[in-house]
């Protein structure tokens, strides 16, 4: 009898899991109406380490044939660190370089990361992701809601990150957005998992292949990398996007 | 006139008993959700995992395959440890002193290694899936 009540509830959380997805489909698709710039940015997992502190680069850089957006170079620098066993924190510069413009510091970030569900206690594991950004030379704000979630298929892992966007100031026009990017990946070995992503958001949306991997550098200490190649879809996105990130977990 | 007062009046009547009906049904439907909940938390058979010394007892571990399993650590040790698990796609912190749970399988059978992240000369174990 028990048996079969847990069957019923892994049903349910299946069945929640498979409408979130349908949902997450339909509006990947919508989003390409929707979110602004580049969509291409990294795949949020929905776990966090107590304890952990971590400093993090990541760049972007885009190209594109004539008719599309401008080269552009997007870097990030962040110190994070959880509080407690669920939530993290993080802090962002963020620095933009265009193929005519000097490198100069755009904006800054908060953000923070809730692990909503134990891994693996259901049949797929929850979080939630705030983002509060602003620009420095601008008024321009944006306040980012996002919804992680992340299925292992035994060395297969996939994950989605759903994200809703308000953009407000007297330098943008208000508006709602949206934005997915989803993630999956084979867990070859701890230091190379190689994996596909997919990210959609306005004017623009990407597919390709990405490759990420950790490396101990001692108690504690950890240097996490990932390098991909996106590749545009539609003639309103970049052509190919490369994105790096390098990560020190202590 | 007085047909149609009626038949609003009967109309009110249905709804509000519907009203009364649907109102149990829903906490019905919400008790039985919650004791499905319940039953799968407490139908997830537990193992203990003692950390004392920096050393993980027992350091076998053997679990059926196609069986999700809560393993509930517990550290004896002063200090805090982590225990790491590529294999099994785990990375849990215990503190000193203090206890977690985490949740492994389904598995496939075969062996599937872990250790303490803080002393991985000595915490090491490993998971059997028979």
């Amino acid at each position: 009898m028990i048996e079969s009540n847990y069957c019923s509830c892994r049903w349910l959380s299946g069945l929640v899991f498979k409408a979130f997805m349908s949902v997450f489909v339909g509006l990947s698709l919508l989003s390409q109406a929707l979110a602004d710039g580049s969509a291409v940015d990294k795949v949020y997992h929905p776990y966090v380490d107590a304890l952990e502190s971590e400093i993090e680069f990541r760049s972007l850089f885009q190209e594109s044939s004539s008719g599309g957006k401008d080269f552009k170079q997007l870097h990030q620098v962040s110190f994070g660190r959880s509080f407690g066993q669920a939530l993290f924190g993080e802090v962002y510069l963020v620095g933009e370089r265009s193929r005519s413009g000097q490198f100069e510091l755009e904006a800054f970030e908060f953000e923070v990361k809730w692990q909503l569900t134990e891994q693996g206690e259901y049949s797929a594991d929850w979080g939630l992701l705030f983002e509060y950004e602003q620009e420095f030379n601008d008024d321009v704000q944006e306040f980012t809601t996002g919804i992680l979630v992340e299925k292992e298929f035994g060395r297969f892992s996939g994950t989605a990150n759903l994200l809703l966007i308000q953009e407000w100031g007297s330098a943008i026009k208000d508006e709602f957005e949206t934005a997915v990017a989803m993630q999956a990946r084979y867990r070859y070995s701890r230091a190379f998992e190689p994996g596909v992503e997919l990210y959609a958001g306005q004017d623009s949306a990407g597919i390709g292949p990405v490759m990420m991997g950790s490396v101990s550098l001692g108690v504690r200490k950890t240097l996490r990398w990932e390098a991909g190649v996106i590749f545009g879809l539609g003639s309103d996105s970049p052509d190919n996007s490369f994105r790096f990130l390098l990560e020190y977990e202590f | 006139m007085k047909a149609v007062v009626h038949s609003a009046s009967t109309s009110r009547k249905n709804r509000e008993m519907k009203k009364y009906l649907l109102t149990p049904l829903k906490t019905l439907s919400a008790v039985a959700v919650l004791c499905f909940a319940i039953a799968a938390w407490a139908a997830t058979p537990e193992i203990e995992l003692i950390i004392k010394d920096h050393l993980f007892f027992p350091a076998i571990l053997e679990i059926p395959a196609g069986q999700k399993v809560r393993v509930r650590i517990i550290n004896q040790d002063p200090t805090p440890e982590e225990f790491e698990s590529f294999e099994l796609n785990r990375e849990k912190l215990v503190i000193g002193n203090g206890q977690t749970v985490i949740f492994i399988g389904p598995l496939e059978p075969g062996e599937y290694p872990f250790f303490g992240e803080f002393y991985p000369k000595t915490a090491q174990g490993v998971v059997i899936v028979k």
